[in-house]
Parts: structure tokens; C-alpha cells; sequence
């Protein structure tokens, strides 16, 4: 299966030491991608203004963002696929602009805009992909591992979205890349599938490979990511892990309870609380802070302690949503 | 300016599966076995040229004419059909099988994976280099067996003037492949550039009953110098234009456009 996590600490414990030159490839002096104020416009239209961040090996880190907020874009820079027009990138001590074959060899890269000569068939996809890297996975575990097996003999055209997806995942696990970039990964994927594919994506971390997942989707890069960027319009708007952004929305908590009888006014005092309304029997309270347990040990020294007593704390989405619709000054 | 970094894996692939050379072959025979399976391409490449120098050796006949420098018709068109299917190959087919390749999104998938635009250019011209030879030898294969085509006069020259032909055309067809946005595009630019140059470069009348114009039209496409050496190596006739470095000079400078056009446009 797959081998054990290798974090930068361990891996610095056995290695040696080298001139760094500006092309050394494959070093650990700093993080696996590096960007600083980065650049892109089409036409007059800017589509990146200033993007910076950086991610840390062995993380799986979010690049979420709307439709057009300039995700792509980025990624397609970081693997020299694209040109900048401005800042600096680094991608494992190679600067793409400059490196991007050699580079491209080194990472793993599903692409949301690609496809595969339609008669060539899975297998040959595998094999052909396969044989352009040094030490390539065990084809016949990659192929268990993506459900590929039945699909072994069949052309590329012929292939489903979803079994277009996994094909594409698979080739850029091929190689064993220390980096894999998957843009849009479960787009087209049933909600099993997409299930299923967080799941391998988990343990492609867990093996040790930093993976830099682009999606539009927040419960993917909520469930997912050990930290996220968040893109809008061509600007970095949030950055740090899925909690982190949530808890800087300084959002507010709503409590809700059952209790046609109870006399709401009771609850305004409790610290934390903003506001209560009722709606027929049932009672909404909204506040911040620990405003549920205030008014769960309210209803306890009231002797009316409510059996359906539920919170609802700002999510990710509610977030993404507001930093998304923010016009920017 | 030095600094001290660690290295924690094996910075370079084995040469033999990193090499430039390994990727072409690779990427060659994979897309030579793809293209075996297009029933289409091969039917357009072979069948296209045996049916008309068939149709127009069954028209002018196979005695000695004037009109043809002196040898049979048949002769005559079946030698210089040798460079027309590898124009056919080099301006009709090759463009297209790129530009669909660039408009599906596979030469971002090849780049994605670290194929160079050298080793994708590269690749393409083997390909060309082995489906132009297999069409060619087709050709000889039939005029020998069918009209009894005689063996070259000048058996090196002829080759010679086969390979540079060969360069020029698969280059022209993937400097044309590399500039065109989608295959239909391609297609539209390949039909443009084959079609006048079949007819005034070899494949339609003879040059001698070409109206001026049309000579000086002729004398510059680089398919009127790769047929009329071939005639001249072969046959000893020398009506038609053979100036030898004119089809290597387009081949290089469609090379240089071809590689230039993948590395600004990658994707």
C-alpha cells in the first residue's frame, strides 16, 4: 500500500548537503510552492492581481474559489503550462517559466481542459504515461485503486465523465510525483464517486505527496483541506485552514428549540444573545460565542430543558459566500 | 550566489526514461499505433494517390511522349506521385491529426506530463517520416507490379531527393498542424495549400503545357523540385524545377515555426 508520510523534519534527518543553484531541483529548504505577488492579465482584463501563498510539503491545500475567480489560471502558471505577467513563483526550487519541462516530469497534474487521442485505449493511457517516468507505481494497483480494471481495453472515447476523471487521476499518480495538482477533481462524479475519491486523496496525502487540490466546491475543500486559499476575482480574499476562515467570518450561532410555553424574554439577558424570535412553537435564539450552552443551562434552571435543542454554527459555505459577494474597494 | 539546501530524493529520472529520444519513440510508436486503428487516414493517405496516378496513367498511356520529357506517362506520374503522397501526408494529414490533438486538449495533456513541444514536434515528424515511407513504398510496390515501372537511374539520388522531400513536407505539416486553432481550420489550410500545389507541382499536367504563369507559380512550390528531382534521379528527364536545397530550406524554417508556435502556445 501506500508507503508511510515523509514530513520535512524526518526527511531532513538523513540528507545531504548541496549548492543550491536557481534551477537545483527537488530541494526542502522551503515550501513546495511558492507565490509571491503574481500577475495575470488577458487583454485588459486582470485576471490574477497580486496572488500570494505558499504551501507546505506533505499538505493538502485548497485553492477555492467561483467560476472565473482565477484558480485555474493560477495552477496553470505554477506548472508552466501559462505565462505570468508579474511576481515570483517557485514550484520544488524551480521556477516554471524557466523549468516547466523538467518540472512537469517531477509533479502529478490532472487538468480540468484535457483529454487523451480518442482511440487510445486505458491501458495504453497507463503504460504510455507510465513509461516517461523513472519508478512508476504498479499499474495494476493504480488500476484497483481508480476501479480501471474493467476499463483496461477501452478506448478513451468511449469512456464515461466519471471514468475520464478517475483515468486522469491515475496518470498523475503515475509517476510517484512528490507534488500532483487535481483541478476540478470529483466534476462529474456521482456522489459515491466523489466520496470515494476524497478518500484515495486522503491517503495519496498520507503517502507523503503534497497535493494542491483547485475546486469550486466547499464542502470538498472543507472536508479535504488541511488549509485553503480563497480566490475572488483574482485576488487572494481568505487564507488558512477550513476553521480558521470560519471563525474570522465572526459569524453568529443559532439555537433553536421547541417550547411553546416558555416565556422568550427570559432569554434575552444571557450573555451572548443578540436576539429571540419565536415562530409558532418554536423559539430562535441568535447570538455569538457560547450562547447555546447559556441557554441550554437556562432551560435547565427553568426546569424546561428542550429534547430538540440545536445549533447551527456559520459553515464554510456561508463564509465562501460572503467573502465571494464582498465588492472590492 | 550559493546556499545550503538539503536534497531528499533522487533529483534526476534514469536517462533512459528521461531522454528526449526515449519520449519521441514513445510518443511516435504510441501515436503510430493509434493511427493504425484510423481507417480513414490510412485510406485517404494510400488510396487518394494509387487511384489517381492509376486514373492518369490509364489516360495518357505508356508510350514515350514528348510532353513528359521523353518517357511514358506512366512513368512519368508514377515516380512523381512519390512526393505527392508525401505532400498529401506532410499538408493534408498531419496538420489535422495536430490541430485535433491541440483542439481536444491531448498536447496540454502530453505538455502536463512533461513531453516538450521539442519531443511532441520531434515525434510528429517520425511519424510522418515512417507513415510517408509506408505510402511511398505502396506506391512503387503497385507501379512496379502493375506498369512495370523501371528502377532508378540513379538510385542514391532518388533517395536522396525521397528524404529530402520527406523533411519538407512533414515539417511543412506540422509547422501548419502547430499554427491552426482546431482540425477544421487544419483541414481548410491543408485542402488551400495541397490542392494548387498538387496540380502545378507534379501531380496534374505536365509542365510543358503549362501556361507561363502557371510555370512561374510551379517553380517556387517546394513539391515541383522534390517531383523533378525524383523524375531527374530516376527517369533522366529534366523538364521539371530541382533545385535540392529549396525543399530543405522550407523544411527548416517550418521546423523553427513549428517549435516556436509549441512553445508560445502550448496548450
Amino acid at each position: 500500500m501506500c508507503p508511510a508520510p515523509v514530513r520535512a523534519h524526518d526527511a531532513a534527518m538523513a540528507t545531504k548537503t548541496i549548492t543550491d543553484r536557481d534551477d537545483a531541483p527537488d530541494t526542502t529548504a522551503g515550501p513546495v510552492v511558492s507565490v509571491r505577488g503574481l500577475e495575470k492579465r488577458y487583454g485588459g482584463t486582470t485576471v490574477l492581481d497580486g496572488v500570494s501563498f505558499a504551501v507546505e510539503e506533505g499538505e493538502l491545500f485548497g485553492l477555492l474559489g467561483t467560476n472565473g475567480a482565477g484558480k485555474t489560471t493560477t495552477v496553470e502558471i505554477l506548472q508552466g503550462l501559462r505565462r505570468s505577467d508579474g511576481g515570483r513563483v517557485r514550484v520544488l526550487g524551480l521556477d516554471p517559466a524557466t523549468a516547466g519541462d523538467r518540472l512537469r516530469r517531477r509533479i502529478g497534474a490532472q487538468l480540468q481542459d484535457a483529454a487523451l487521442p480518442e482511440r487510445m485505449r486505458v491501458g495504453e493511457a497507463l503504460r504510455f504515461f507510465a513509461s516517461l517516468h523513472p519508478a512508476p507505481r504498479p499499474l495494476d494497483e493504480l488500476a484497483g485503486e481508480w476501479q480501471l480494471e474493467k476499463l483496461w481495453r477501452r478506448p478513451f472515447s468511449a469512456l464515461s465523465g466519471g471514468e475520464r476523471q478517475r483515468l486522469f487521476v491515475a496518470l498523475a499518480l503515475v509517476g510517484r510525483p512528490r507534488l500532483v495538482f487535481l483541478d476540478e477533481l470529483t466534476q462529474n462524479l456521482d456522489p459515491v464517486g466523489r466520496r470515494r475519491t476524497w478518500d484515495v486523496v486522503r491517503r495519496v496525502r498520507d503517502g507523503g505527496t503534497t497535493v494542491v487540490l483547485v475546486t469550486h466546491d466547499v464542502e470538498e475543500a472543507e472536508r479535504l483541506c488541511d488549509r485553503i486559499v480563497v480566490l475572488d476575482r483574482g485576488r487572494v480574499v481568505a487564507e488558512g485552514t477550513p476553521t480558521s476562515i470560519v471563525r474570522a467570518l465572526g459569524g453568529t450561532a443559532t439555537v433553536t428549540f421547541t417550547d411553546g410555553d416558555l416565556d422568550v424574554r427570559s432569554l434575552r439577558g444571557l450573555p451572548g444573545v443578540d436576539r429571540v424570535d419565536r415562530h409558532g412553537a418554536v423559539v430562535e435564539v441568535t447570538g455569538t460565542g457560547p450562547v447555546l450552552a447559556h441557554v441550554g443551562a437556562h432551560l435547565v434552571a427553568v426546569d424546561r430543558p428542550a429534547d430538540d435543542l440545536a445549533v447551527r454554527l456559520p459553515s464554510l459555505e456561508d463564509r465562501f459566500v460572503a467573502l465571494t459577494q464582498e465588492v472590492p474597494a | 550566489m550559493t546556499a545550503t539546501v538539503t536534497r531528499t530524493v533522487p533529483t534526476r529520472p534514469t536517462a533512459a526514461r528521461s531522454g528526449a529520444v526515449w519520449m519521441t519513440l514513445r510518443l511516435a510508436g504510441t501515436e503510430l499505433r493509434l493511427l493504425g486503428r484510423e481507417k480513414s487516414v490510412i485510406v485517404g493517405l494510400v488510396g487518394f494517390p494509387l487511384i489517381t496516378v492509376l486514373v492518369l496513367a490509364g489516360v495518357f498511356g505508356q508510350g514515350p511522349d514528348p510532353d513528359f520529357g521523353g518517357v511514358s506517362p506512366d512513368d512519368h506520374y508514377l515516380v512523381g506521385y512519390i512526393g505527392v503522397v508525401l505532400a498529401s501526408l506532410g499538408v493534408a494529414t498531419i496538420p489535422v491529426h495536430l490541430a485535433t490533438h491541440r483542439e481536444l486538449g491531448v498536447l496540454r495533456r502530453y505538455r502536463a506530463a512533461g513531453l516538450s513541444a521539442r519531443v511532441v514536434v520531434a515525434a510528429q515528424v517520425l511519424l510522418g517520416a515512417v507513415l510517408g515511407t509506408v505510402a511511398a513504398s505502396v506506391v512503387l510496390l503497385v507501379g512496379s507490379l502493375v506498369y512495370g515501372l523501371p528502377a532508378p537511374e540513379d538510385p542514391l539520388g532518388a533517395l536522396g531527393w525521397y528524404l529530402a522531400g520527406l523533411a519538407c513536407f512533414v515539417a511543412l505539416g506540422v509547422a501548419l498542424g502547430s499554427l491552426a486553432r482546431t482540425g477544421r481550420s487544419a483541414a481548410a489550410l491543408g485542402n488551400l495549400v495541397f490542392i494548387p500545389m498538387f496540380l502545378l507541382g507534379g501531380g496534374g499536367p505536365p509542365r510543358a503545357v503549362m501556361s507561363s504563369t502557371m510555370q512561374t507559380i510551379s517553380d517556387v512550390l517546394p513539391l515541383s523540385h522534390v517531383v523533378g528531382g525524383l523524375r531527374q534521379a530516376w527517369l533522366g528527364t529534366t523538364d521539371d524545377p530541382h533545385v535540392l536545397w529549396w525543399p530543405v530550406v522550407v523544411a527548416a524554417v517550418a521546423v523553427a515555426l513549428a517549435v516556436r508556435s509549441g512553445r508560445r502556445r502550448p496548450s
